[in-house]
């Protein structure tokens, strides 16, 4: 224990440490990356399946994807309507999430997800019970805002979560981007 | 047999979380269910072990001054190889785990076995003191998350077994408490408490 180390050997141990872990985890990373793509792309199309109400596991999201919804500028096209995806930051990182919408711009189901926000605070919002709550709202003429005691019979106002106004304001503004680049959409489908 | 020791004495006299009361911020968090709570134990237990392996290889080349450092830099990497693996093969718990994987960086066991016994002992102690306290903090995580997610949602693995026993149709209701974090720290209360009356001489006079 008594033994001394040379400022050199402390320079020379700490370089060639660092350069060794910094090896083994690029090729670690490289090599897994497919596979956690995968379970990212299956993961997202799960999320869309799940605003039309289709449950789907990871295992046979592909295939009620290819079924179900067809691609189009963006958003995803599905029997009753459209799938319009959301992204936009949080209190900590970014979050996002979908929103089915009918021909009357009536929000049939939604979805929302977040890489880090506080569990059981602005977490919450990847909840059912926090995505039920935009069900019956409206994305046609003003886009849906989060607000504290939201009236309920009011179609453009959702409850926002108690605890976690960051990530409210994060999902407002996220909903608000959105409906800016749909109603452009629209408007460029009517012309 | 001393080698065996070291295996099993933080099943009882040395357990982690209720004797030395470390690690229990993970332990709180991550036991709602049964699930997440065999993962983060597993991935404790890999890193714990894995770590004490490492820097007892190290332990003579290691600068005492940059000790800590290079701990750390053994111990980072092997959380997020772990991290990486998650979220490769099991993405689901990966996702419910979240940041409590990355603070497995931070888990007092992890840091504690490598300054008090790996800068120390030789390779296949540390190991096995490695292997020893992250069974004995899986075991009490295990426990934990059983018990909570049994009476706190009614399933067990996500498998409803109240609801195939027909108990809500007689009445009964999941507690809701059993979810949040304070039961699971009244819980950990009681472990300590059984372990103590059983073992004496744990109690500090």
């Amino acid at each position: 224990m008594a033994k001394t180390f040379s400022n050199r050997y402390i320079f020379i141990y700490s370089a060639v440490l660092v350069t060794v872990v910094a090896l083994i985890l690029t090729v670690v990373s490289v090599s897994l990356k497919p596979l956690q793509e995968r379970n990212q792309q299956a993961e997202q199309k799960q999320m869309i399946l799940k605003t039309i109400g289709v449950e789907a596991t990871r295992d046979n999201a592909d295939e009620l994807y290819a079924k179900h919804i067809t691609e189009a500028d963006g958003y995803y096209q599905f029997a009753g309507g459209i799938v319009i995806p959301l992204h936009g930051t949080g209190l900590w990182g970014p979050i996002w999430g979908y929103l089915a919408l009918n021909s009357e711009n009536t929000v049939v189901g939604a979805v929302f997800d977040h890489k880090g926000e506080t569990p059981g605070l602005g977490g919450e919002i990847a909840s059912d019970k926090f995505a039920a709550r935009f069900i019956g709202k409206k994305m046609d003429v003003q886009p849906i805002r989060l607000k504290k005691n939201a009236d309920k019979a009011n179609a453009y106002e959702v409850d926002a979560i108690s605890g976690g106004t960051m990530t409210s304001n994060g999902v407002t503004a996220m909903l608000a981007e959105a409906y800016e680049d749909y109603s452009n959409l629209r408007k460029e489908g009517q012309q | 047999m001393k080698n065996f020791d070291l295996i099993k004495s933080p099943f009882s006299k040395n357990n982690s979380i209720t004797v030395q009361v470390l690690g229990v911020c993970s332990c709180l968090a991550v036991t709602a269910q049964l699930k997440p709570a065999v993962v983060m134990a597993l991935s404790v237990t890999v890193v714990v072990a894995l770590a004490n392996l490492i820097i007892s290889l190290l332990r003579n080349t290691i600068p005492p001054r940059i000790r800590i450092i290079v701990q750390l830099v053994v111990v980072s990497m092997l959380v997020v190889l772990v991290d990486q693996f998650l979220k490769a093969f099991v993405y689901d718990v990966s996702k419910q785990l979240s940041v409590f994987v990355g603070l497995i960086i931070t888990n007092c066991i992890v840091m504690g076995r490598l300054e008090a016994f790996a800068m120390s002992n030789k390779p296949l102690p540390s190991l096995l003191d490695g292997i020893g306290n992250g069974l004995g903090y899986s075991v009490i995580l295990i426990a934990l998350g059983f018990v909570r997610e049994l009476l706190g949602s009614g399933t067990l693995w996500g498998y409803p077994v109240m609801e195939r026993l027909g108990l809500y149709g007689i009445g009964y209701e999941n507690n809701g408490l059993m979810i949040m974090p304070p039961m699971a720290l009244i819980l950990v209360g009681i472990i300590i408490w059984i372990h103590r009356t059983r073992n004496k001489d744990l109690c500090e006079q």
